[in-house]
């Protein structure tokens, strides 16, 4: 790559691509033959279809939530394609050199390839292009460790009573509106098995896509550690730069049976929308997990991207003693705006959480810390800690915090703080008298802000979320 | 329309306040009947169900004789008015000065200042009892002190329930502070017992011009049947400072809302709030301090604790505007739960669009330190006495922080007896 | 006065008194020494009757009681007082009003007569100025906001006005300086009569050049393993107490 390509990268959206392959696509519009479609074209069998169309009717009767602090034009669900898929993908290619090569620039592009990304710290890619899995490598060596990491196509076909035993067990076909247009259209996504009293031997990691022209992405993930098991998933994000707003509704859900241990780490990098505010990725996930006796799941989550961002990754602390965290950087810059946080349902005894929350808001964009912490009646002994920072960088954002605590448990014990600050003159002050430019002296201050999330970053995620941090950043000061 | 909501229109009918309110009346109950009534949806009455009201029945309210004199009252020189299930009782009041009038007296002048500012701040469009108390406006006070005037002594606002029957209790009253204006105003709400079930709707707006000066305390000190609805809306203009005092034992449902505005740049607002819900009660309190201009402050405190089935609802928002650059604001919220089936549900929110401030906010819910209770205990005070003594000195920052002793003196038997206790214990206090 | 026999005690889980006796007459000073670790606040805490320590074996035996089925405000009743290491702070609670509800409660179980305010004002400003601590403190939440020797001073406040018949220090040493250190021992040497007994827990020999004990024990691996009089103390002072291990086994 030249290196005048490599500064447009820099200076304009880092993934603004968009491939040219050939895909098979459904019209647009959404009704029960768009889901019997999509359900026959994956070969599902007749309970998964029957289980889609139950999503779909509920959905029907559902109303869009109105309650986030977002302002954006709802979408067209009658204007959105519900299916595509690479049409050199109708065979799948059996190794690397079977890709096509078109793809595969693409991610050169954006700086994953794919030969490095096999020889690299051992990390396993279930890469998703568009909505069907492209390719999934090191499956012998984590087979060797008895853990499946498939699509949720090929889990659906070769392990169904998994699949049927927990899709839905979390986050529930009706949970809202979002997971429910999920649940009847759900493409594809990623399946993850741990069994046992294994430790899963390397990072697992998927890295989305979104690349056909109203494509809305629906990807469901759905993750089990069983007892004692315990796995760390990587997730990251790009997509191509685009004018129309683009609609994505996953659903991730987590299993974390008696002591096992789910740590789900997330770089968010989706388009965001140009300086007007104009094009983005509208991103409305429901991610949840349950734990179990003595389990435990850790949400980190590096967010920059996204024109409106509607999420909330959860714990649902069932077991006694069991422990839910989430470490969160959300970043808003021009006119993204966030909505996001986390859910903790205290309802076994001595459970435990965490909530590290960090907001920076820079141009016109608007960032919102939601969480909820609940002590059901039984969580006796339980805790929960939450801190929520907010940066504003620029005096036409806005940054917020509205913290849901309810309490019914007097041997509960909850303790929230909240603050809000600026990037201070003085600290500018100094990082520019010892030479550093505005934007390199806010990255670096911004960085510092958000170094208690990032520690939680697997090491080559932390890296690139630093980064990642420092382009999102770019014209938001001098 | 609900069993209440259809009454309470029948009763604003039946108002006979002067023709110059009549404007407002039919615009409360325009905006009284085309509000939804709250659901669990509603983000504002979320953690308060309004169900059981929605079916109250009333009765007109009605003046009976009341012996008055057993009703316990702040020992301090004041201007004393007392409304009796909402109705003004002229025998049980002090004679008026000049500043305070009552709404339906009022002159060409002052009538033309409560058509300026009356409903101007406890907007009806937003605050559905807010509706309920301009559609039945008739009763109440105007309260206007001239620039650079101060009043000897404080306004007493005393409201009382009382009666077999649910009658609608609805005062409203209109402060206005000219420049450099200065007033204290302590409104306090009693029952008659514990079976009394009023509706009691009362809405207070203070309108705070440059340097003026309020000290003002709300006293929920109802019996357990009765659901009070109301809030205190205040304004404040440039270097003005608001000093506000909340107190709630717990009702049927005490539901108070409390919104500040910071007009003009300088002011401040300093608001600390005690809640004591036991039993079956429930407190709720929404507070809203609204920063509009730059260098404003702000600070608020509110502690509770909620024992037996009771439960507590705080909601309190910080709003600080785009261009009220250097604000300072800070929001407590402390919560102590001493039963198994007691709640709390607590939100402190923040909403800020400009960068060059400092704010924060807190909110804890626990339950009595054990350390705290062994090292009394060693000390040979027992269990039961050192929970009383830890749980009042969880409040009792906020309470000596009062500046009228006049008010804590007052204050410190009824919270013993919140406690279950006899007074002596706090005695030390004193 | 006080008899401790074979007492066993664990915290979650751990052993930590594996078997104690002490026996402590009217009037008597005993020092407790003893490496971290071996159990030595412990014993303040299951005699104070601390509910995180659980009593696994032995008996207590204190003024003719069993010290043990006792609820903790009842053991400080019959004249039991701890010294705490670390006095909690308890915000809002006046020192004031702390101290007379707490000289009233064991007034009254001591079926002796209840000061009045004015009489009690006036003990607690004597003792306050024996301690030396500003009288100020007597206004403020209980150790709210006290540096470490202030709260140790107002530790030997609440042991003057409460008059017990047996005080337990429980490294009072630890965090002082020498002037603080001094007021102190003046005043727990202010109040040892032919009745009153102390059990001084400390780490260091120092503490006992200003409170005299008539006898020095050696805690270690939950037991007592040596015991003397006051120049063991020296002699700890000056071998350290790894001279000791073969003891322990």
């Amino acid at each position: 790559m030249s290196e005048q390509v490599e500064h447009l990268i820099r200076k304009d959206y880092a993934a603004g691509f968009h491939t040219a392959i050939d895909t098979e696509t459904l019209p647009p519009g959404l009704n029960e033959d768009v889901v019997r479609f999509i359900s026959a074209k994956k070969k599902e069998p007749e309970w998964l279809l029957e289980w889609r169309l139950q999503a779909f009717r509920a959905w029907q009767e559902m109303e869009e939530p109105d309650w986030a602090h977002l302002n954006y034009t709802a979408p067209d669900y009658q204007a959105i394609s519900y299916f595509s898929t690479p049409k050199s993908m109708e065979d799948r290619p059996q190794s690397l050199d079977e890709v096509d090569p078109k793809l595969l620039e693409t991610y050169e592009k954006l700086g994953i390839p794919l030969h490095e990304q096999e020889m690299l710290a051992g990390v396993a890619m279930d890469v998703v292009f568009d909505s069907v899995s492209v390719v999934t490598t090191f499956r012998e060596k984590l087979a060797e460790a008895g853990v499946l990491f498939c699509s949720i196509s090929e889990a659906v076909e070769k392990y169904p009573e998994l699949v049927k035993k927990y899709l839905g067990s979390v986050v529930p076909q009706k949970d809202n509106y979002f997971a429910a247009l999920n649940s009847a259209v759900f493409s594809d996504g990623s399946f993850v098995y741990i069994p046992k009293g294994v430790r899963c031997p390397m990072e697992l990691s998927t890295y989305f896509r979104i690349n056909e022209q109203n494509t809305g992405q629906f990807e469901r993930t759905l993750i089990i550690a069983e007892e004692g098991s315990h796995v760390s998933y990587l997730e990251g994000c790009t997509a191509p730069m685009r004018d129309e707003n683009q609609l994505h509704a996953a659903v991730v859900e987590l299993v974390a049976n008696d002591n096992a241990e789910i740590k789900y780490s997330t770089v968010q990098n989706w388009y965001p929308g140009d300086e007007e505010g104009k094009g983005g990725i509208y991103n409305f996930v429901t991610k949840r997990g349950v734990c179990h006796t003595s389990a435990k799941i850790s949400w980190t989550q590096v967010e920059t991207g996204s024109a409106v961002t509607w999420k909330y990754p959860s714990c649902v602390l069932r077991g006694d003693n069991s422990v839910g965290e989430f470490y969160s950087v959300a970043l808003t810059n021009n006119y993204q705006q966030a909505d996001t946080g986390t859910k903790m349902i205290h309802i076994g005894k001595n459970t435990r959480s965490t909530i590290i929350s960090k907001g920076i808001s820079a141009g016109k964009s608007q960032n919102v810390y939601r969480g909820l912490v609940r002590m059901n009646p039984g969580a006796d002994g339980a805790r929960n800690y939450t801190q929520c920072d907010s940066l504003l960088i620029g005096d036409r954002c806005g940054a917020h915090t509205f913290p849901y605590i309810e309490s019914k448990n007097p041997s509960a014990v909850i303790e929230h703080e909240a603050t809000t600050s600026k990037v201070s003159d003085d600290q500018m002050f100094l990082c520019q008298q010892r030479g550093l430019d505005p934007e390199k002296a806010v990255s670096m201050i911004v960085n510092g802000f958000c170094r208690e999330v990032f520690k939680e970053l697997p090491m080559e995620f932390a890296v690139e979320a630093g980064k990642l941090l420092e382009v999102s950043l770019e014209g938001s000061v001098g | 329309m609900g069993v209440l909501q259809t009454r309470v229109l029948e009763l604003a009918e039946q108002q006979s306040a002067p023709d110059w309110l009549s404007g407002l009346r039919e615009q409360g109950a325009e905006r009284f009947a085309a509000t939804p009534w709250p659901t669990r949806r509603t983000e504002h009455w979320k953690y308060t169900p309004l169900a059981g009201l929605a079916k109250k029945v009333l009765t007109p309210s009605e003046t009976s004789s009341v012996d008055f004199q057993s009703v316990a009252s702040v020992q301090s020189p004041a201007y004393r008015l007392v409304f009796v299930n909402g109705v003004f009782a002229e025998s049980l009041s002090d004679s008026l000065p000049a500043e305070i009038t009552l709404l339906a007296s009022a002159n060409a002048e002052q009538s033309a200042l409560i058509q300026q500012h009356l409903g101007r701040l406890a907007d009806s469009r937003e605050h559905l009892f807010a509706a309920l108390s301009e559609s039945t406006l008739e009763q109440g006070a105007l309260i206007y002190v001239q620039a650079g005037q101060q009043l000897d002594k404080p306004i007493y606002l005393l409201n009382y329930s009382t009666g077999d029957a649910a009658q609608l209790s609805s005062t409203r009253h209109l402060v206005v502070l000219g420049e450099g204006a200065e007033a204290e105003i302590i409104e306090q709400f009693n029952t008659d017992s514990d079976q009394q079930n009023n509706l009691v709707a009362s809405y207070t707006e203070i309108v705070m011009a440059a340097n003026a000066k309020c000290k003002h305390y709300r006293l929920n000190l109802e019996g357990e049947g009765i659901t009070h609805v109301g809030g205190v809306f205040v304004e404040l203009g440039r270097d003005a400072q608001f000093n506000g005092f909340a107190f709630a034992k717990g009702a049927e449902l005490i539901r108070n809302d409390y919104v500040l505005t910071h007009r003009g740049s300088g002011a401040h607002v300093d608001l600390n709030g005690v809640y004591l819900p036991r039993g079956k009660q429930v407190v709720d309190y929404h507070t809203n301090i609204q920063h509009c201009v730059p260098h404003c402050t702000s600070s608020e405190v509110f502690r509770g604790i909620i024992g037996d089935r009771a439960k507590a609802v705080f909601n309190g928002r910080i709003h600080i505007h785009q261009d009220a650059q250097k604000t300072l604001a800070e929001l407590s919220n402390k919560n102590l739960l001493t039963s198994n089936k007691a709640e709390v549900d607590t939100k402190p929110e923040l909403e800020i669009y400009a960068d060059d401030v400092r704010c924060a906010h807190g909110a804890t819910v626990a339950q009595l330190d054990d350390e705290s209770l062994y090292y009394l205990q060693t000390r040979g005070i027992d269990k039961d006495q050192a929970q009383i003594m830890i749980s009042f000195g969880f409040i009792n920052e906020l309470i000596q922080g009062i500046e009228n002793s006049a008010v804590v003196d007052f204050l410190l038997p009824i919270i013993a007896q919140q406690f279950g206790r006899s007074e002596s214990l706090l005695q030390m206090e004193a | 006065m006080l008899t401790i026999d074979k007492l066993c005690a664990r915290v979650e889980e751990k052993e930590i008194l594996k078997g104690l006796n002490l026996t402590v007459k009217p009037g008597e000073v005993h020092a407790i020494m003893g490496p971290n670790g071996a159990g030595k606040s412990t014993l303040g805490s299951v005699l104070a009757g601390r509910e995180a320590f659980e009593v696994t074996g032995g008996s207590v035996t204190f003024n003719q009681q069993n010290l043990l089925e006792l609820d903790v405000e009842a053991r400080a009743h019959l004249g039991l007082f701890l010294a705490f290491q670390y006095p909690v702070e308890i915000p809002g609670v006046s020192n004031m009003e702390f101290l007379k509800a707490s000289v009233d409660a064991v007034r009254k179980a001591q079926d002796k007569s209840e000061l009045s305010s004015v009489e009690f004002m006036k003990m607690a400003r004597e003792a306050s100025k024996q301690v030396k601590l500003d009288q100020a403190f007597l206004k403020r939440g209980v150790n709210e906001g006290f540096s470490g020797g202030e709260k140790k001073r107002n530790e030997i406040l609440q042991m003057m006005l409460l008059e017990p018949s047996l005080c337990i220090l429980d490294e009072t040493d630890s965090g002082l300086d020498i002037d603080a250190l001094q007021t102190v021992a003046d005043g727990v040497n202010a109040m040892r009569d032919t009745e009153r007994s102390f059990i001084v827990v400390t780490h260091y020999q120092r503490l006992l050049d200003y409170i005299v004990p008539d006898y020095v024990h050696v805690l270690a691996d939950g037991k007592i393993v040596k015991s003397g009089d006051k120049s063991l103390a020296k002699e700890l002072e000056a071998k350290g107490y790894g001279w000791l291990e073969g003891e322990v086994a």
